[in-house]
């Protein structure tokens, strides 16, 4: 697993909106099912002092952080402020923060991704479903139902497009070390390149599906410095140019990141790219990756 | 959001970039044109790509600048009426440059385009010559170009295209913008002007800038964003309903990739409730080339059965090809069943049955 495990104490911004304490819900009930700290107190300004699930809120981050020496933050604050709380989180010292809103101004997640990386704090997202890691830690909104612990790791642009492929992994028997919802923002904070960099590094991994779309070319560059055999799908092969098809990252302007062209690219680099999400678990299998163990 | 010209161009002139003296022309509207002004570009104020080569762009003397205007609002560019025209004196022209400001996903960083082969296509320069553009990011927390990042971009070019390089990143940064951009800049006896100028602004935050609707968007697509999903129209007969933009995406492409034709993208968001999907359901069956609707939701947050209620309400007349997989799974099939919709555990299946259904 990377990024986080069971002991890392996390707070929730936005805790008292309903999808903060609708989450918040959520992802202590995969805590408590594992005996994981999961989420340890809530954030909403003005409202310190309440309770959301049992879970005390508090004022700022910085607060929340020493009250209950938590490491790490999910934010699901509205978009105009988004920008605001990473950097609120990075100031507060918090190693992690995972930002599942969507919509956040572009300018704003430039700068505080920056400032985040100044202050040596990793930025997960924005617009993303988060971080799952089976039998560790639930940091975000993935439907803890479909995964099971394996040495298969996933990192994604896309939320129910990750909860597809994991299904099949799962129907086929093959497990998952964590799920990285990197998020379809035209910027985001830790990057295919990044998490693979990660899974590098840990010891359950032994193979990373990467599911990517047009847009950009950050499949690419994670692809081109992988150390450990990836697998690789693509969205969006047949989506017109110059629309954009929800993701605000996923749209091709003057020729870059078209999916077929970045498709072929990762093969050139020696990825085998599934045509359909149903091949993926056979290609995991047929790369010889001892994922059975 | 695009902005034309004319919105563009004030932009920057309050920022402190010179652009032509020219007026503005509303369609059925009188107007005036300065005495001195011996010589004219006649600009249609439409939003498409190559506008000049396309007739949006005429050349008018003094005398002819009346007849010249009246003549381009009679005509359409690439399809679009000419609602508005900007008149600018003719620039005395001895140099063109082209400058841009856009966002740098790698770098996560602004990059500013420079070259002195202005005036003409960029990607043609960068293609024939891409020695000849220089590109430089700038840390984004910065306030201001640094003087040896300006120093790089101009390679030798004239000292005063600093300043205007300064002035647009401050356009750039202040307007929430994807893309900033003047082509070209040129240089003229009385200094530079900003000849054409674009400005493209964040979705995101054109709140922000006081901007309450994007123009960009369809009316049936502005009606999609109403309802909280977002809609692409393509051109065949599949409607397609997904949940998040990936899925739907994948779905849209195994269509394609089985012969199939679809007619639209259509991504309900996450957490759609029965009023939503029932929306979603309504406005592809308003569709007339939509002959069969595939519905591939996988439930996270989204409830099953809220989605089968919302299926069931909108009532279209089209066969749906349901694949619904997540929260409250069991109630939502068994509602569906109960209706005699046609379920199927697979998004293969389900898109092989729709393209089966469509031909």
């Amino acid at each position: 697993m990377i990024y986080a495990d069971k002991n890392t104490g996390v707070i929730v911004c936005g805790a008292t909106g309903n999808q903060g304490s609708f989450h918040i819900d959520r992802m202590n009930q995969y805590a408590r099912s594992i005996g994981g700290r999961g989420v340890v107190a809530g954030v909403t300004p003005g409202k310190g002092g309440q309770e959301v699930h049992g879970v005390p809120v508090y004022n700022s981050i910085l607060e929340a952080a020493e009250a209950q020496n938590a490491t790490a933050a999910v934010l699901f604050v509205p978009g105009s402020s988004a920008g605001d709380s990473i950097m609120e989180a990075a100031d507060a010292g918090l190693d992690l923060v995972v930002t599942i809103t969507e919509h956040i101004p572009v300018h704003d997640v430039m700068q505080a991704v920056t400032y985040a990386q100044m202050r040596d704090c990793t930025v997960i997202g924005p617009n993303c479903p988060g971080l799952f890691s089976p039998g560790e830690i639930s940091m975000g909104i993935m439907p803890a139902h479909l995964a099971t612990r394996g040495p298969v790791g996933v990192i994604s642009r896309s939320g129910t497009l990750t909860y597809e492929v994991v299904h099949e992994l799962t129907r086929a028997g093959i497990g998952q070390s964590s799920i990285i919802g990197i998020g379809g923002d035209p910027i985001i904070g830790q990057t295919f390149a990044d998490a693979l960099e990660r899974f590098a590094e840990d010891p359950l991994t032994k193979a990373v599906v990467i599911l990517g779309e047009l847009g950009g070319n950050l499949e690419e560059e994670g692809a081109r410095s992988a150390e450990l055999p990836v697998v690789a799908f693509i969205a969006g092969t047949t989506a017109p140019a110059e629309k954009r098809m929800g993701h605000a990252g996923a749209i091709v302007t003057g020729g870059e990141g078209d999916a077929n062209a970045k498709i072929a690219r990762l093969r050139d680099l020696g990825v085998p790219v599934a045509d359909r999400l149903s091949e993926i678990p056979a290609m995991i299998r047929g790369g010889n990756l001892n994922v059975n163990h | 959001m695009k902005l034309k010209e004319y919105e563009a161009k004030d932009i920057l002139q309050k920022a402190g970039i010179p652009i032509p003296r020219g007026v503005l022309v509303k369609k059925g509207s009188d107007f005036l044109v300065s005495p001195d002004i011996k010589e004219a570009a006649i600009k249609a104020q439409v939003e498409v790509a190559g506008r000049g080569k396309a007739g949006g762009i005429l050349m008018a003397d003094h005398a002819s600048i009346r007849d010249t205007t009246e003549k381009l609002f009679q005509t359409t560019i690439k399809g679009l009426p000419v609602e508005e025209i900007l008149i600018e004196e003719k620039l005395q022209i001895q140099h063109e440059y082209y400058l841009s400001i856009t966002i740098d996903r790698s770098q996560k960083a602004p990059v500013i385009l420079f070259t002195t082969e202005g005036g003409v296509d960029i990607e043609e320069v960068a293609q024939k010559n891409p020695a000849a553009i220089r590109k430089a990011t700038v840390y984004p927390l910065l306030s201001k170009v640094p003087g040896y990042t300006l120093r790089y971009l101009l390679n030798g070019a004239p000292k005063e295209i600093g300043a205007i390089i300064q002035k647009l990143y401050t356009v750039f940064m202040s307007q929430d913008a994807l893309l900033a951009e003047i082509n070209p800049l040129v240089m003229t006896p009385d200094g530079l002007f900003a000849a054409d100028a674009k400005l493209i602004l964040d979705d995101n935050a054109l709140a922000r800038h006081g901007i309450q609707e994007n123009r960009d968007l369809s009316e049936r697509e502005r009606k999609a964003a109403a309802h909280g999903f977002s809609f692409v129209e393509l051109n065949g007969n599949i409607g397609v309903i997904g949940n998040g933009a990936g899925l739907t995406m994948a779905t849209v492409d195994l269509i394609n990739r089985m012969g199939g034709r679809p007619a639209n993208f259509l991504d309900v968001g996450g957490g759609a409730d029965r009023v939503r999907v029932a929306h979603a359901v309504r406005l592809l069956g308003s569709m007339p080339d939509v002959t069969v609707i595939i519905v591939n939701l996988l439930g996270g947050i989204t409830r099953c059965d809220e989605v089968a209620a919302g299926i069931i309400e909108a009532g279209v007349s089209q066969q749906i090809i349901v694949r619904l997989a997540g929260t409250n799974e069991a109630e939502g099939k068994a509602l569906l069943s109960s209706k005699g919709y046609r379920m199927l555990d697979t998004m293969e299946e389900a898109v092989t049955a729709a393209v089966e259904a469509a031909s």
